[in-house]
């Protein structure tokens, strides 16, 4: 069952934009002037490769199996696999090369970004079976606010990066974590939807 | 002979009514797009309720309604396009074809193109015209820098936007696009700094959808690079038409089809004319100024 569920999973999605995720931070690899900038993008494309994980084409018929959505669930995060190896080795790429970047704090950086994908795909999966486009947009422009808005770069740092002020780094995807954690064991464990998500439909 | 002429005066009577009431039906579809409202707030905080006095080069500033306009423009129009997907069986067999559907969904990026032509004009209110931050280009040709800077993304980004989701499957293709965008403009840009007069780093650079003219040190040192802003124009404009032409070619038989390739072929070949002259035209070197 295991397999048959791995094979019915959105591979394309999540190792195509995990593919153009390496070829970006690649470029930022080769290119140590623009790491700061193409490495948060392809953290970025990471986390939208991460929100494809749980698309599931058949899941009028799926759902109702007897397999219950958290196995189903623990099954498809296996899926995460390809975009936290091709961070990693993006990560190993940028050591070898020499590059001056927290190594540590920048693994957490790429973990968080892939979790926080996960679990926005975990909570729009209680509404549709396929929520990889919602779900990636959304993180999408999540993670970009901090590119686009002056004040938001200000207070909150989403990439380890010296000489920035407010929250650092660490602290933002340490927090992104424990809430994300938080709303997939939410989001599997079979409750009633809340009032508010039902009136979303 | 008139008996002949009328039915086809008739028939293409017919055909406009019906453009101009798909025009009608996508404009009212986009104007209300969460993302394209979204884009058009962001654009008018960051230059109307958001004007910043201690800006020393436009840089800092000019690429934001460029992202909104255009690049959130271009997710708009992607999902507008792709949102009849899955009524394609009954909408195909419609005598509209698909490439007036195309041509109804690209006429709607007039609304974020006129945004950006407002952002414009706003943009020289609040950021007067200034060698110090707009670089050592005349007048004419620092309104131009504009122009590609702002009101052609907006245009552009949304008709991108209407040819992946014609061309390309994958629902997430608009925002993998937006980023590539997003690094290549930042990654093209890396070899101008290092090598200001070389024509290959001005060649890079100009080599993206947008570009930057200009680049202060820190606030103290204004430098003008290489490279021709009313020819980036024509480039740009030359994308644009490209993008028109690839959206329109999807479902396009005989005929059309053959014209549209034929103007493709046509377009191309002015698109790369306009990229030579962009990158050999301007300065010869960059100028540097304190």
């Amino acid at each position: 069952m295991i397999r048959s569920m791995l094979r019915a999973g959105a591979w394309p999605a999540v190792t195509g934009v995990s593919g153009a995720a390496v070829v970006l931070g690649g470029c930022g690899v080769a290119f140590p002037a623009a790491t700061t900038a193409l490495f948060p993008i392809a953290f970025t494309l990471l986390a939208a490769a991460a929100a494809f994980a749980l698309d599931e084409p058949a899941s009028l018929v799926v759902d109702v199996t007897p397999t219950g959505p958290a196995r189903r669930t623990g099954i498809r995060a296996l899926a995460l696999l390809a975009p936290l190896a091709a961070g990693a080795v993006l990560i190993l790429a940028g050591t070898m090369r020499g590059l001056a970047l927290p190594w540590a704090a920048t693994g957490l950086a790429l973990a968080g970004n892939v979790v926080l994908g996960f679990a926005v795909a975990c909570v729009v999966r209680t509404h549709t079976g396929e929520p990889g486009a919602a779900a990636s947009a959304t993180v999408v422009l999540i993670l970009m606010a901090p590119t686009l808005l002056p004040a938001v770069a200000r207070r909150v740092s989403t990439f380890p990066t010296s000489g920035r002020d407010g929250l650092s780094s660490n602290t933002v995807w340490w927090t992104v974590l424990a809430v994300s954690v938080a709303a997939v064991a939410v989001s599997v464990s079979g409750r009633p939807r809340l009032r508010w998500m039902s009136g979303l439909r | 002979m008139n008996a002949t002429l009328a039915p086809t005066r008739a028939q293409s009577s017919a055909g406009r009514t019906t453009f101009a009431a798909l025009v009608v039906h996508e404009l009212r579809r986009f104007v209300v797009n969460p993302v394209f409202l979204f884009a058009v707030a962001f654009t008018a905080w960051t230059t109307w309720g958001n004007p910043s006095t201690s800006v020393t080069d436009i840089d800092e500033v000019n690429w934001y309604p460029a992202i909104s306009l255009g690049g959130f423009g271009m997710m708009a129009t992607f999902w507008l396009t792709r949102s009849m997907r899955h009524s394609e069986p009954v909408v195909g067999v419609t005598p509209t074809g698909l490439p007036v559907r195309s041509a109804a969904l690209c006429t709607v990026a007039v609304v974020p193109f006129l945004c950006g032509v407002l952002t414009l004009l706003a943009f020289l209110h609040y950021h007067p015209l200034d060698a110090r931050v707009y670089g050592a280009f005349s007048p004419p040709a620092q309104v131009a820098v504009l122009v590609g800077q702002i009101v052609l993304p907006s245009l552009g980004g949304p008709l991108l936007g209407v040819a992946l989701g014609r061309w390309v499957r994958f629902p997430g293709a608009a925002f993998v696009a937006l980023l590539f965008l997003f690094g290549w403009g930042n990654l093209s840009t890396v070899p101008s700094l290092t090598h200001p007069d070389s024509t290959a780093a001005t060649a890079l650079r100009l080599f993206a959808p947008f570009t930057h003219f200009t680049f202060t040190n820190n606030g103290t040192e204004m430098t003008t690079w290489p490279g021709s802003p009313w020819f980036f124009i024509g480039w740009q404009l030359a994308l644009c038409a490209i993008a028109v032409l690839v959206a329109l070619l999807r479902g396009a038989h005989s005929r059309p089809r053959t014209r549209i390739v034929r103007t493709l072929q046509i377009v191309l070949v002015v698109a790369a004319i306009m990229f030579v002259l962009a990158v050999g035209g301007g300065f010869t070197h960059a100028i540097h100024a304190r």
